[in-house]
């Protein structure tokens, strides 16, 4: 028992490599910052595209949609890191992961977004027609907003999902918060620094699973 | 006032002129050549069976349902016309709907000022000035800030005709703007309308409410399958009518 605690809550070794993994931490929260704007915007692009009244531009989203929901976020940083140099195109790490990101989470939350219009009695949008408001009148101040607050927990479910899966960027080297904890265990031949990241992603994350929980028992 | 075509009327007297309306979804014919001419300050009454088009004839007038064929005048301006404007020619035309369609995210002022400030673009301080005057006149100016959840569905739909009223509109439609009310608020909702109609108002309103068409109403219009079939004065039409469907109707209406 006690053997198992030495690997896995040392406390000592926690708090020797606290500075590794606050500078993962914070490294992590910048990945947040950067990717979580781009994955709720560039859905909002998806949900236009994927509802747009041209089919083909219609089928052409929905087909990629399907496509990036479908294919492995790991794989797809690689790809983007690893594979763009081949056509000459030279990108900072963050670039790249702000590229994988953009197809991953903009199709997901595109997904999110286009099941919250479609939530909106259409009623709603003639209301504001027959009162004279421009269609992007309406769907800025009318339908969009009532879409967001009828899909509130499911946004934030995904948001939880996007942290998490930042934890990807550590495959290319990034040194956010894994990554860090991970390069400490293998320092300190010791795992408690993993068990530390993780208690530090479940404090962050909790509140956020719960309010969604919460959220989606109040809309019910 | 009466004349079905208010012939002899000067035309600047006619606010609304719908000729001819037509509408098909894809093979079904849901109006066929429906002719609505109303007279500035009229309150014409619209009746008929559920499915006979007066939802649609109604949607048509503002052209939230295109026509099929057709001419629409609202006080002259041609509806129809490539050039128009729609957005600016909505605004003439408030439209209160069965189910209230009240933005639920927003409270009644928010309701009424929303499109006092993204169309007429008013200020903050004036939208909300005169949507509380326009609450006032729906006797709600105490529910300014409640939510349309917060409302009895008498209130609601007072809400929606502050909305459509906020505006000025020069005619409002009405689509049954009491049938989904409990019966012991539909009086609140009509007294409303009275109030509206004596100060001039122009409204058509789609509605079975046939005692307050009896005193209220300058004209009623029976519309079955897509067509007017015949209109006059409420007891006109509701006792002593030409069509033997129209009475059959209004038979089955009164029981
Ligand atoms: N969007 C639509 N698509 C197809 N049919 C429709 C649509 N809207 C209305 N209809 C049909 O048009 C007919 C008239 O409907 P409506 O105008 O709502 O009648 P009313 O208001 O008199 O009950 C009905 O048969 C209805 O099913
Ligand atoms: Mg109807």
């Amino acid at each position: 028992m006690n053997a198992l605690a030495g690997e896995f809550l040392n406390l000592d070794v926690m708090w020797r490599v606290m500075p590794m993994i606050l500078a993962g931490l914070a490294r992590s929260a910048v990945l947040c910052a950067v990717l979580l704007p781009i994955g709720l915007a560039g859905g909002i692009g998806a949900m236009l595209l994927s509802t747009s009244r041209v089919r083909a531009v219609r089928w052409a989203a929905i087909g990629a949609i399907d496509f990036f929901r479908a294919f492995p976020p790991l794989v797809l940083i690689v790809f983007v890191y690893a594979g763009l140099p081949f056509l000459g195109v030279e990108l900072p790490t963050l670039a790249s992961i702000a590229i994988a990101f953009f197809l991953n989470a903009s199709s997901y939350f595109g997904e999110i977004y286009r099941a919250g219009i479609r939530s909106v009695p259409a009623g709603q949008a003639e209301a504001a027609r027959s009162t004279g408001m421009t269609a992007s009148q309406t769907f800025l101040s009318v339908t969009f907003p009532q879409a967001v607050r009828n899909v509130l927990p499911e946004l934030i479910s995904n948001t939880v999902e996007l942290i998490k899966l930042t934890t990807l960027a550590s495959i290319v080297s990034v040194p956010e918060l894994l990554h860090s904890a991970d390069l400490a265990r293998s320092l300190t031949y010791n795992s408690s620094p993993l068990i530390l990241a993780a208690l530090i992603y479940f404090a962050i994350l909790w509140p956020l699973v719960r309010l969604a929980g919460r959220l989606e028992h109040r809309l019910r | 006032m009466l004349n079905p075509d208010g012939a002899g009327a000067p035309a600047g007297s006619r606010l609304l002129e719908a000729r001819g309306i037509r509408k098909s979804y894809a093979a079904l014919e849901v109006l066929r050549g429906v002719d609505l001419v109303v007279e500035r300050g009229e309150l014409v009454f619209l009746i008929g069976p559920s499915g006979s088009g007066k939802s649609t004839l109604l949607r048509c007038c503002n052209r939230l349902e295109e026509p099929s064929a057709g001419t629409l005048l609202v006080d002259g301006v041609d509806l129809m016309s490539p050039r128009i404007d729609i957005n600016r020619a909505r605004r003439q035309i408030g439209m209160v709907f069965q189910g209230f369609n009240l933005y639920p995210h927003l409270d009644a002022l928010g309701n009424v000022t929303l499109a006092l400030r993204k169309v007429l673009r008013l200020s903050r301080r004036d939208a909300e000035a005169r949507a509380m005057e326009t609450l006032a006149l729906v006797h709600l100016q105490d529910k300014a800030r409640s939510y349309p959840g917060q409302l009895s569905g008498g209130q609601q739909q007072r809400v929606g005709i502050a909305r459509a009223l906020a505006l000025e509109p020069k005619i409002i439609l009405m689509d049954e703007p009491t049938s989904a009310l409990d019966p012991e608020l539909v009086g609140s909702v009509l007294g409303v309308i009275r109030e509206l109609r004596e100060r001039g108002m122009t409204m058509v309103i789609a509605s079975h409410e046939m005692g307050f068409a009896r005193s209220a109403a300058d004209r009623v219009l029976f519309l079955e399958g897509g067509v007017i079939v015949e209109q006059g004065t409420a007891e006109q039409v509701f006792t002593s009518a030409r069509e033997a469907r129209t009475r059959q109707f209004v038979q089955q209406i009164m029981h």
